[in-house]
């Protein structure tokens, strides 16, 4: 019985290994194994253990592949596990504890790969243009940028990081949402997000979108915080040493601009009408937009200019990246692009020098004000009341519509949001106009990383039992053509406004000048009233331990502390994360209960959200016979009382 | 007859990785996919060998330079693989048709393992031997083991698909008290009796007798003075009578009698211990026996013949139907008993795998009685055991670097030494090719005990390896030479005699046989005990202290309306009830003991729990935390329960400790508080048949 007696030792850490290794580097006989390792995560590990393990992997997923002619997904050790990918020759192996759910694992992969592209590009092409170091750099970033979560139950869920909006007045995120719908009037911005101290205050993106953007802003932030701290004193006069616009150019898969560039309004039936994409029908429906922005109206906008405009922008994009970058007329006003990184902030002097005595503190803060409490808002306010009564009835009704207009900010503040939104949606009702053709991705040009794609997306959607509310292995931006894009960023502090703009939106000066002059005031107020509100104060300990996770958003709430815990606490994860990937590949599974001698957990979910539940107090004396008058078996209705007043509705 | 079939295992080359013993590729689907031309065998190995080749290289090279091995690929397309090493033998299994998981692969992996252990006994405890044992040079005998491995995992499949008692694992017991007790009561004083007091016995002792009627135990009976025999080699010799006399369930739906209304069992029979053996006379008999062999491949050929998902792109190793069949290894002479290994557990100790022979005989089809002997030499088997653990300890010792406490336990090497030149002696006077083990014999003594000589140390390890293998060569030769898979050794209970015993069985059951046939489909019915239980659905209770499952019968074939109803609606239940075990499974594997879960328009629950003796519900303890790569959970490849049973009774010394499992299913519409009352009571219902001990 030893050998069952033996307890497994949770490892934090999220990731054990990293490796990506370019097959086509090493094909002769001769040829040395470390000449396709790319990245190697640590990156202190021994170069034989290196080749040991790449090579080694690499070779056997590969005979495996041929076998089954199938890319291998998961591959096990006795005491490790990788989730794998293999495109073309390239192989990327991420190992974890085999504590970590194989939905976690892979979804961490894929998430990794995902960002790298989106900042980088394909994966070949980057490889061809910058140095392996350079990548190299980049892959540790956004390694630790993912693993950054500060429970395991952040890396089982892979959550997304929200700010506390039990904390936050409510009106704040409204602030945060109107910022960005005013900047939506502009056509060439697709949507954006608003960032403080990297959480997400309010987005108009899908949470995994969103994650790739926060990258980005963490690194400024960093950059920021070192020459002059954030906590410095705002006193009039001091500006930031850096430049408060930066500008990058991503890459978007088709897919995921398709859906920025749909109104949301007609993205239910897109959806719909477009199901022949593969890719399309693989995709859950969190990847909807999460709000209704003004934008749905461009054209009450009286500075839009002819809502046609965005077609001729699709012709522009050059079938290589290397044109995209020599193509000066495109991108002219940016420099980022012969500086050595995508990813260093380039900055932009959109706003005249003038613009910079703006942001001297007196006033803003005035207009900060004004915008929470001015009259201008509570006409808003009052008819926010009446739509939050109407959503309130809707409440129950789990129809999908609902879940699109749910807001990134948590269970509080989110209905406010939402309700606000339906509120403006009700008042922009009559003058909403059809939505421009033009405005349909249609015969973009992109282009691919490899021939064969059709065949890979094909094959990818015969695996039918993806895990409905997990992203599907299909998603992987690697596999599908990527669009350049940029990304500009308005920093204020620790505030930031992020902006997925199509590439020439820097070279349209009036575009530019527009969204920075219209949000920067905005942002500032915005800015002073976060600072003034305690941030990540930990919610009320009860005797109890939660976890709330919401599957269209990516947010979680719980009352765990980021602390290595005690027993119960190590229970309540282990619990959650056997259960989590449990509903994970159960889709008809609703509720649990498990107990074992010391804890009894209880998980419940719907299509939107999962919760998790653990009374704490002494041991349960009890046989583990059958028997109703079990405490375990009260959780449910406990958990229904309890995580009343955190938000989570269970009823 | 045949100069090839498709196979099971499949040694590995002898070419590239030397010391790799052999893979296995399972999963029938693909077998007779995959199977090789007739008249090309070694291309077919070849094949197969080059193709799995990169990854046998490539778990060597993990074990020994990271000291850890693959367990398991999946693919996008849900192939998953499974590698399992035991020893030097490396097990791959592959699903060719997604619908298995790793943990069922796993199983079967454990479960071939032990099948080989239980026709293999010890000899798998050398790989050099069982490697041989496993890939003989003659290609005929070769097939014929590999075929009849194949066909007894084939077996193991359907009824792990098919019967509720294989899934759980426990033995499942035909509820007639009546008729179990006068059948006990028969196999004790009439057959058993009679059997071992014959002159035509051959020295051989019926230690154990039973009767099954399909895979349900009607009677079960064991002499005085032999040890239990446990559920896992219970299980085990099922599946292996299965193989024999496979059930063909189509066939035997057709009987549409309607059985007595068995509610919910009231009576139960509980024997006394069984007497001591009287002499009394004999009668003797004669009838056929094995005939339902060829039935058996043809229907687990259309098995496998469903869709090939899985296929190796090679159409040379594609076989045609016909020359399939034609493959058929021919069916062994019936009265030869086959050679199993069981466990054995005496008052000195256990002893695994000592040899037993096991003789089938079918009363008619779908009844099999079953008669276990201990052979006359087997007391060998305990003396090699013994030595074979003493030079495993000795050498564990000298490689740990305790060469100091491997002297200290100095007398007892005496004592090993002067045991084992007793033993050598006493083989000297048999038959028995002694010359290699004495030498080495010698060579060990010389160099462990001379003065001077290098004594205990490091050195020795080698040379307790090779005594080891020694051992077991004899062993080999005492129990498995003449005697492979089906093949006989010329001393057993005489065929006249064997016909004798079924005649008599069979005259004393002929009344009941239809009724048996019949009530093996239907023990329990679920409409029992819906007026008590309004809502529920389902249900198996387990004792896993005794092995016994009892649980309403599922039969989902097309022609017999189950209560379940017809069709989609039973598959569905069916399914639901297969899943839930596997999950809950999951959940014990991490320590949970008990699981409630509300999927779609039902409920489950699942319980495990543990008893005294007279019923009092002991305190749960916190389970054992499992690794992810532990042995499956269950009783036949590995018995966990037994583990567990074991290490909850630390805490309750001079205690019996007994466990037990309760899983329900229920409509979703029913309050939970009735569903848990529900459990409770059920569970208060079932404790006590299920205490009619196996005997």
């Amino acid at each position: 019985m030893a050998a069952m007696a033996e307890i497994i030792v949770p490892d934090s850490r999220r990731c054990i290994n990293f490796f990506l290794y370019d097959g086509s580097k090493v094909k002769g006989e001769g040829d040395p194994t470390r000449a396709g390792i790319c990245y190697f995560y640590p990156e202190e590990t021994p170069l034989d253990k290196q080749e040991l393990l790449c090579g080694q992997l690499a070779g056997v997923s590969r005979c495996v592949s041929e076998l089954s002619s199938s890319p291998v997904r998961l591959l096990r050790l006795r005491r490790s596990k990788f989730a794998i990918r293999m495109k073309d020759n390239f192989l990327w192996a991420l190992s974890c504890s085999m504590e970590m759910p194989d939905v976690s694992i892979c979804d961490f992969l894929d998430q990794l790969i995902n960002l790298f592209s989106f900042y980088n590009g394909p994966i070949r092409q980057s490889y061809q243009i910058y140095s392996q170091e350079h990548l190299a750099v980049r892959w540790t970033q956004y390694l630790s940028h993912l693993q950054g979560g500060a429970t395991e139950l952040h890396h089982i869920f892979s959550v997304l990081s929200t700010i506390d909006s039990t904390h936050i007045d409510p009106l704040l995120l409204l602030k945060a949402a109107l910022i960005l719908q005013a900047c939506q009037r502009c056509p060439l911005v697709l949507a954006g997000c608003v960032l403080y101290c990297g959480r997400v205050v309010s987005t108009q993106m899908p949470p995994d979108l969103t994650v790739k953007v926060m990258v980005h802003e963490m690194e400024t932030y960093k950059q920021d915080q070192r020459p002059n701290g954030l906590s410095s004193s705002s006193s009039s006069g001091s500006t930031p040493l850096s430049s408060p616009v930066t500008s990058t150019t991503v890459f978007l898969t088709a897919t995921e601009l398709q859906y920025l560039r749909s109104a949301p309004v007609d993205r239910e039936s897109r959806s719909k009408s477009t199901q022949s994409t593969p890719k399309e029908s693989n995709r859950p429906r969190k990847s909807r937009l999460l709000s209704r922005t003004l934008s749905d109206t461009p054209t009450t906008d009286p500075l839009d200019p002819d809502p046609t405009h965005c077609v001729p922008l699709s012709f522009h994009y050059p079938s290589t990246p290397q044109s995209t970058i020599s193509d000066e007329s495109l991108f002219s006003p940016s420099p980022t692009f012969h500086t050595p990184g995508p990813l260093s902030p380039s900055p932009i002097k959109v706003a005249p020098e003038t613009s910079d005595h703006n942001l001297s503190n007196g006033k803003l803060s005035h207009e900060g004000e004004e915008g929470v409490t001015g009259s201008s808002y509570d006409h808003s306010f009052h008819s926010i009341d009446g739509g939050r009564a109407e959503s309130g009835l809707a409440g129950g009704a789990r129809s999908m519509q609902n879940k699109d207009l749910r807001h990134i900010n948590g269970q509080n503040g989110g209905s406010i949001v939402l309700s606000g939104e339906r509120a403006g949606a009700l008042r922009f009702r009559g003058q909403e106009s059809p939505e421009p053709g033009s405005q349909r991705v249609g015969n973009v040009e992109v282009f691919k990383e490899k021939e064969g794609q059709g065949s890979k997306g094909l094959l990818q959607a015969d695996t039918c039992d993806v895990p409905p509310y997990s992203p599907s292995p299909g998603e992987n931006s690697t596999e599908a053509p990527l669009l350049p894009m940029s990304l500009y960023q308005h920093r204020v502090r620790g505030l930031v406004l992020a902006l997925l703009v199509e590439p020439d939106f820097h070279s349209n000066t009036a575009a530019t000048e527009e969204v920075y002059h219209s949000s920067l005031a905005s942002l500032n107020g915005l800015e002073a009233h976060l600072r003034t509100t305690a941030l990540g104060a930990p919610g009320p300990h009860g005797p109890y331990t939660f976890a709330h996770f919401d599957c269209i958003q990516n947010t979680l709430t719980t009352n765990l502390s980021g602390r290595p815990g005690g027993a119960q606490e190590c229970s309540f994860v282990r619990a959650t994360s056997l259960l989590h990937s449990h509903f994970s590949h159960t889709e008809a599974l609703q509720e649990a209960i498990v107990r074992s001698a010391g804890a009894a957990v209880y998980g419940t979910r719907s299509v939107a959200q999962e919760t998790y539940f653990l009374q704490q107090g002494g041991a349960v004396r009890n046989s583990g016979i059958p028997n109703h008058q079990d405490s375990a078996f009260s959780l449910p209705s406990k958990a229904r009382h309890r995580l009343m007043k955190h938000g989570v509705n269970l009823l | 007859m045949l100069a090839g079939s498709c196979s099971t295992i499949i040694p590995h080359g002898h070419s590239r990785a030397e010391n790799w013993g052999y893979e296995e590729r399972f999963q029938w689907r693909i077998w007779l996919s995959v199977s090789f031309h007739p008249s090309q065998p070694p291309a077919f190995e070849d094949s197969i060998n080059t193709l799995f080749a990169p990854i046998i290289i490539s778990c060597s090279t993990m074990v020994d330079r990271l000291g850890d091995s693959y367990t398991s690929f999946t693919t996008e397309n849900n192939h998953t693989y499974v590698l399992h090493q035991f020893e030097e033998c490396l097990y791959i299994a592959v699903n060719g048709d997604r619908e298995e998981d790793e943990e069922d692969l796993k199983r079967k992996i454990y479960v071939m393992k032990k099948m080989i252990e239980v026709l293999f006994g010890m000899v798998t405890l050398s790989s050099t031997l069982i490697r041989k044992e496993l890939r003989p040079q003659d290609t005929e005998q070769r097939t014929n083991l590999w075929k009849y491995l194949q066909s007894l995992l084939e077996t193991y499949s359907r009824l792990r698909e098919q019967d509720q008692s294989f899934l759980v694992e426990a033995v499942e017991r035909l509820i007639h008290p009546t008729l179990c007790e006068q059948c006990i009561e028969f196999l004790e004083r009439r057959l058993v009796q009679q059997i071992n007091s014959s002159v035509e016995r051959a020295g051989e002792e019926v230690l154990h007798a039973f009767i099954l009627v399909h895979t349900k135990l009607l009677a079960f009976y064991s002499s005085r003075n032999a040890s239990t025999l446990t559920s896992s080699d219970l299980l085990a010799l099922i599946v292996m009578v299965q193989n024999m006399y496979p059930s063909n369930i189509d066939l035997e739906d057709t009987a549409p009698e309607d059985v007595e209304n068995t509610s919910a069992p009231d009576i139960f029979y509980t024997p006394e211990p069984s007497p001591t053996n009287r002499d009394s006379g004999t009668d003797r008999d004669s009838v056929n026996s094995g005939r339902h062999e060829e039935s058996r491949h043809e229907e687990s050929y259309h098995v496998g013949s469903g869709t090939p998902v899985f296929q190796f792109l090679d159409p040379d190793i594609q076989m045609a139907e016909d020359s399939l069949r034609s493959l058929e290894a021919p069916p062994p002479d019936p009265s030869n008993p086959s050679r199993v290994f069981l466990e054995v557990t005496l008052k000195e100790g256990c002893y695994p795998m000592m040899p037993h022979s096991m003789y089938c005989l079918p009363l008619w089809p779908g009844i099999t009685l079953v008669l276990l002997t201990k052979i006359p030499n087997s007391n060998l088997a305990m003396s090699v055991y013994v030595f074979l653990e003493a030079f495993a300890k000795l050498e564990k010792r000298l490689s740990e670097g305790l060469e100091g406490s491997a002297a200290r336990g100095q007398t007892s090497i005496q004592d090993l030494r002067n045991k084992l030149d007793k033993f050598i002696r006493a083989l000297g006077t048999s038959d028995i090719q002694t010359s290699q083990l004495q030498s080495v014999w010698t060579e060990f003594k010389s160099r462990a005990f001379t003065r001077g000589g290098p004594g205990f140390s490091r050195d020795l390890v080698p040379w307790c390896r090779t005594m080891k293998s020694q051992l077991c060569g004899v062993y080999r030769q005492c129990f498995i030479t003449e005697n492979t898979v089906g093949g006989g050794s010329p001393q057993h209970l005489s065929p006249s005699l064997q016909d004798r015993a079924l005649t008599m069985v069979q005259e004393k059951l002929m009344d009941w046989k239809d009724f048996l046939l019949v009530k093996s489909k239907r023990n329990i019915t679920m409409v029992s005990y819906l007026e008590e239980f309004p809502g529920l659905i389902h249900f198996i209770y387990v004792d896993r202290t005794a092995g016994q499952m009892i649980a309403p019968s599922l039969n989902i074939t097309d022609r017999a309306t189950s209560e379940l109803g017809k069709g989609p609606l039973a598959h569905f239940i069916k399914g639901k009830v297969w899943g839930l075990v596997n999950t809950s499974r999951i959940y014990l594997q991490k320590g949970y003991s008990t699981v409630t879960l509300r999927d779609g328009d039902y409920f489950f629950c699942y319980f495990l729990w543990f008893e005294n003796e007279t019923g009092y519900k002991l305190e749960v303890k916190d389970l054992p935390i499992l690794p992810n790569d532990s042995a499956p959970i269950g009783m036949l490849a590995w018995d966990y329960y037994r583990k567990l049973l074991r290490y909850y009774s630390k805490s309750h010394q001079g205690e019996v400790v007994k466990c037990y499992e309760l899983l329900t299913v229920h409509l979703g519409v029913i309050p939970t508080e009735y569903i848990l009352q529900h459990c409770s009571q059920l569970a208060r219902k079932l404790w006590e048949p299920s205490r009619i001990p196996l005997l």
